[in-house]
């Protein structure tokens, strides 16, 4: 283990940390406001994703695209939200249940349009070389990804802080009702934040495609899976909680997989386990998930 | 009187390849084995969802755990007996409920969910690599035949008949479970914890017990998976196979004895019928299947049951 | 907390088993009657044996995941010898159930089990990941199916082995394809016979990946090679940059590969952008790394890579030039050795079934006459090993190479008859 390879290994991990911060957080945020568990999450990161493709194929532009599907995705979650999840107000329960509908619904619909084989997307023009770092050559896209997650986090905590939206955001994840109470229009609240979510799930899949690809079982491995795993560590509902998360998640994960081949994915999740029974709030988090 | 049309009911299950001969094919048995196989693990994880009132989306841990412990035990114990192998799976399937119980028993609603569905996630992982000892991802395969003295199961009638006879007695141990104190107990700790708490019951062991109880059948019906394909795969452990078990519960009307049955029938219908029915290029049984549960999460929260009652009401008021 | 099956039921007392016994008749029976479903709708037919009758073969492909542009190409193979052929076999009009196994065993054996159960097919041909053909070899003997494995190299299925375990051959069970000992050993032998003897293992990590670097470093050590290290991702593996990274960081420059479809091109891909052709590592492999299907994607990123495998698209026979180019013609695209051997498996069928004046009836002579063909197919001349019926084919030792404008492998060098060991 040189100083080179870790060095490396480390920008492996951090762009994947910054990818999983995209897609996570979107799933924190509706975890936080709406408490309810977006199952349907990784579903939404698969056909950003799969839009992507498309956009590229018929328009050639890799940032139209990633206009382009957040957007889509963002409209879907403002339908799917009144249409469905509004229904059942107050069953927090049902409301996960229904999102494992939908989920299986758009993976099917998605494979049936687009084709079941495995797609890729190519770097845009100009991100897509490779430049001489410590250790040798890196691929400049995975130092785009990082430095995009770097920017998004920031922008986020900015919204989050200092604008009136975010100001209702913060205090719609620690009382909802109490905001409707107050006056605010909940129902446009929280089919905005399901909206922002799935927006946020549809940008980390374009910017994944050119990483990870684009194929069946994406919306679970890593869509799902990851994003759980990274809200349950870092903390549900926090901005902060989604980038400890991700910083511990994506390194853990790349390391794990060339360290520990054969045990890497057993041992994610045993850190899940191990946080969710030493710290039930995560490492960052407001809700406490075990009495 | 109704306990000769149950007796009826139940023969009538367990001899189906027999009198369905002449006019079924032998897939029909495959079909309706598998079937049933979905029943008994569906029925399994009811009693956490249903009667308990814990929403696990884990439960393919326990089914692909015993799936595993039937072809590793008959393996490396070179026999393929019944009580060896089923044993195995039923132990595998209640050590490790209890492994897993007794992190999550105290957790509730969204929380229990997830933390079920991570720390099952662990156990797919560990099936997925484990390649010296579950084959990893490439799969169990070369399970033995089942074997009960000289008896060999593995004839597909015969292999049918094994299964039909696990879920009768699947469908009479939970049908006794549920009429007991036990059971009501359960019913208690779901509907009210707090005062079942202040009553006295020991709920955490309650849950627990629960949690083992159908980790423990769900060992068998993975068991029986495994004989029916003399294959076991990481996925029986996976978040798909929760999820679908979970999709028939309440498809089927969770709380019930006959939901998650004929939850079992509905999705096998949408999952191996529907598809020879539609054009080949058209694949969307799953989707179906999402806009069905949709559907019955909307309207119709008490699954097939619920609406069969609420229609038998309204009759009976007439 | 929403209501979770709060049952109302429940709180009426007694009234819950009642009507759950009722249910219970009720979901018997309806379980009974959506069983029957598929029952009343495929009539329990006799298959057909006699000249004239349809013959049914069941294809077993991949078309979702890592694997689907292989069975892409193989139903196009498929379909061009039909078409080339009337669609008929001898003088049988061909009926094709294809089923996808969406590179699952589960699903796959689910499928074999259809194609017998309710297709009722006469031959079943396909199978492209090993696991799945180890899978289904037991159901196919059982139900004396004659099955022609048109890719699984998996070595075990042509062989004897210890307990049929993972699997074993049968006299029902033919391989139009390769065994991975026959792509893996002949180019471990050849290059360390060469004066290349250390080797850094980069490959899948499943049966077909771990039999090809097994057997890889059998061929080596024969010379006195050795193999320095590993790595292997898991199949279907969507990122190959951490991987890549640690063959980067270790001494040994000459790196023999298997990967195929998908993961092929993620491992190009990786091993471009991360700078290993100019730091002097060699890409090697088996022939699937650098197959067509991977270099329409990668184009000349492959360039370099020394591969082994039984087929090029450049080989200079007649029965090639011609398939080569009836391919391109029917879909404006290069054939891959995945067509070949489907195309192959469907011609050796041909063979036997024109022997027997298309009778099928016998499922024991069908056997014999597929022992017995022989013919000239695009890679060569065409045999069974009569014992393994394993194909006995020559091996090319390739270069891959961008010439007038198409990346493809050229031959550099042949290793002839390379027979399958058997055990």
């Amino acid at each position: 283990m040189t100083a080179e390879l870790v060095f490396q290994q480390a920008l492996n991990g951090l762009s994947f940390g910054a990818l999983l911060f995209i897609l996570a957080s979107g799933l924190s945020l509706v975890f936080g406001m709406m408490d309810v568990v977006n199952l349907a999450h990784g579903a939404f990161y698969m056909l950003g994703a799969y839009v992507a493709l498309s956009v590229v194929q018929s328009t050639g532009s890799f940032w139209l695209a990633m206009l382009a599907a957040p957007l889509a995705l963002g409209v879907l979650g403002f339908v799917l939200e009144p249409l469905l999840l509004r229904r059942l107000r107050a069953r927090h329960l049902d409301q996960v249940l229904l999102t494992i509908g939908v989920s299986l619904v758009i993976v099917d619909v998605i494979g049936q349009v687009w084709g079941r084989e495995v797609r890729s997307l190519s770097a845009p023009a100009g991100l897509d070389g490779s430049v001489t770092l410590i250790g040798g050559v890196y691929p400049v896209y995975r130092l785009f990804v990082i430095a995009f997650g770097v920017a998004l986090a920031a922008a986020m905590a900015v919204v989050y802080r200092r604008t009136r939206i975010g100001m209702l955001i913060r205090a719609g994840v620690q009382d909802a009702e109490m905001l409707g109470a107050l006056g605010v229009d909940t129902n446009r609240l929280f089919a905005s934040t399901f909206a922002t979510g799935a927006a946020l799930a549809g940008l980390a899949g374009v910017i994944a495609a050119p990483v990870f690809g684009v194929q069946p079982g994406m919306d679970t491995d890593p869509g799902l899976l990851y994003s759980l795993v990274v809200v349950v560590v870092g903390g549900l509902g926090t901005l902060s909680g989604a980038v400890a998360g991700s910083l511990l998640v994506g390194p853990a994960d790349t390391f794990g997989k060339v360290l520990f081949q054969d045990v890497a994915l057993a041992v994610i999740f045993a850190i899940v386990a191990l946080v969710l029974l030493l710290k039930p709030t995560g490492l960052l988090g407001r809700i406490r998930i075990a009495r | 009187m109704r306990a000769a049309l149950v007796a009826a009911a139940a023969a009538a299950v367990v001899t189906f390849p027999y009198w369905s001969r002449p006019w079924a094919s032998p897939f029909a048995t495959t079909l309706l084995r598998d079937a049933l196989i979905l029943a008994i693990f569906a029925l399994s994880l009811d009693l956490l969802v249903g009667r308990a009132g814990m929403p696990s989306l884990g439960h393919a841990a326990f089914f692909g755990a015993g799936a595993y412990a039937a072809g590793i035990a008959g393996q490396r114990f070179a026999t393929d007996q019944l009580p060896v192998t089923l044993g195995a799976a039923a132990l595998v399937g209640a050590a490790l409920a209890l492994l897993i119980g007794v992190l999550v028993v105290r957790s509730e609603g969204i929380f229990f969910l997830m933390l079920t569905l991570a720390l099952a996630q662990i156990v797919f992982a560990i099936a997925f690599q484990w390649t010296a000892v579950t084959g990893g991802s490439n799969g169990l395969s070369g399970v033995g035949r089942p074997m009960l003295a000289a008896v060999d199961f593995s004839a597909p009638d015969l292999m049918y008949v094994l299964v039909a006879v696990t879920f009768v007695l699947a469908v009479l141990v939970l049908w006794g479970l549920a009429r007991s104190p036990y059971g009501r107990a359960l019913t208690g700790v779901r509907e009210n914890e707090r005062r079942m708490r202040a009553l006295g019951y020991d709920t955490a062991r309650l849950r627990l017990s629960a949690f083992v109880i159908a980790g423990t059948i769900a060992g068998i019906a993975g068991a029986l998976s495994a004989y029916s394909t003399r294959f076991v795969s990481a996925q029986d452990a996976g978040l798909g196979n929760s999820v679908r078990a979970f999709v028939t519960v309440l498809v089927g009307g969770a709380g019930t004895l006959g939901g998650p049955i004929v939850g079992s029938a509905l999705v096998s219908l949408i999952e191996r019928v529907v598809p020879s029915l539609l054009p080949t290029d058209l694949r969307i049984a799953d989707a179906i299947l999402g806009i069905v549960f949709i559907g019955f999460v909307l309207f119709a929260r008490q699954g097939m049951v619920g609406l069969g009652h609420a229609a038998l009401v309204r009759v009976s008021r007439r | 907390m929403g209501g979770f099956g709060k049952n109302e039921l429940a709180a009426k007392r007694g009234y819950t088993y009642r009507l759950t016994r009722r249910q219970f008749l009720v979901a018997t029976s309806a379980a009974a009657l959506a069983a029957c479903g598929p029952a009343a709708v495929t009539p329990g037919a006799s298959p057909s044996a006699s000249p004239g009758k349809e013959l049914k073969i069941g294809q077993l492909l991949p078309f979702t995941g890592v694997y689907a542009e292989l069975g892409n190409s193989m139903r196009r193979a498929t379909e061009l010898y039909l078409k080339l052929n009337d669609q008929k076999l001898a003088n049988r009009p061909v009926k094709l159930v294809y089923g996808d196994d969406e590179n699952k065993t589960p699903t796959g054996i689910q499928i074999t089990q259809k194609f017998i159960d309710q297709d009722q097919v006469d031959v079943m041909m396909g199978v492209v990941p090993t696991p799945l053909a180890y899978g289904i070899r037991n159901a196919v003997h059982a139900a004396k199916l004659i099955f022609i494995d048109t890719n699984a190299g998996g070595n075990a299925l042509t062989r004897d082995t210890t307990d049929c375990k993972p699997a074993c051959k049968s006299p029902y069970i033919f391989r139009a394809s390769f065994s991975s000992y026959q792509i893996s050993y002949p180019i471990g032998d050849y290059v360390s016979a060469k004066g290349t003897k250390e080797f850094y293992l980069a490959y899948a990590n499943y049966g077909f990946g771990t039999e090809s670097a097994a057997d890889f470093t059998t061929g080596l050590k024969k010379n006195g090679g050795n193999v320095t290290g590993n790595v292997a991702p898991p199949l279907a593996n969507p990122d190959f940059a951490p991987f890549v990274t640690q063959i980067k960081n270790q001494p040994t420059k000459n790196v023999y590969s298997f990967f195929s479809g998908a993961d092929a091109i993620g491992f190009i891909k990786s091993w471009n952008s991360l700078g290993l052709p100019a730091a002097g590592y060699r890409m090697y492999g088996a022939g699937f790394l650098t197959e067509q299907d991977v270099l329409k994607e990668v184009k000349d990123l492959a360039n370099g890579a020394i591969t082994s495998l039984f087929w090029a698209v450049e080989l200079d026979n007649a029965e090639n030039k011609k398939f080569v180019a009836d391919f391109q013609k029917a879909y404006l695209l290069l054939p891959d050795v995945f067509a070949v051997q489907q195309y192959d498996g469907m011609r050796a069928l041909d063979e036997a079934l024109k022997k027997l004046g298309g009778d099928t009836s016998d499922k024991d002579k069908l056997v014999k006459a597929l022992e017995d063909v022989s013919f000239k197919s695009p890679r060569g001349d065409f045999t069974f090993d009569k014992s393994t019926h394993n194909p006995i084919q020559d091996i090319y030792i390739r270069e891959v190479k961008t010439q007038n404008g198409q990346t493809v492998n050229t031959i550099t060098d042949k290793i002839a008859k390379v027979t399958d060991p058997g055990k």
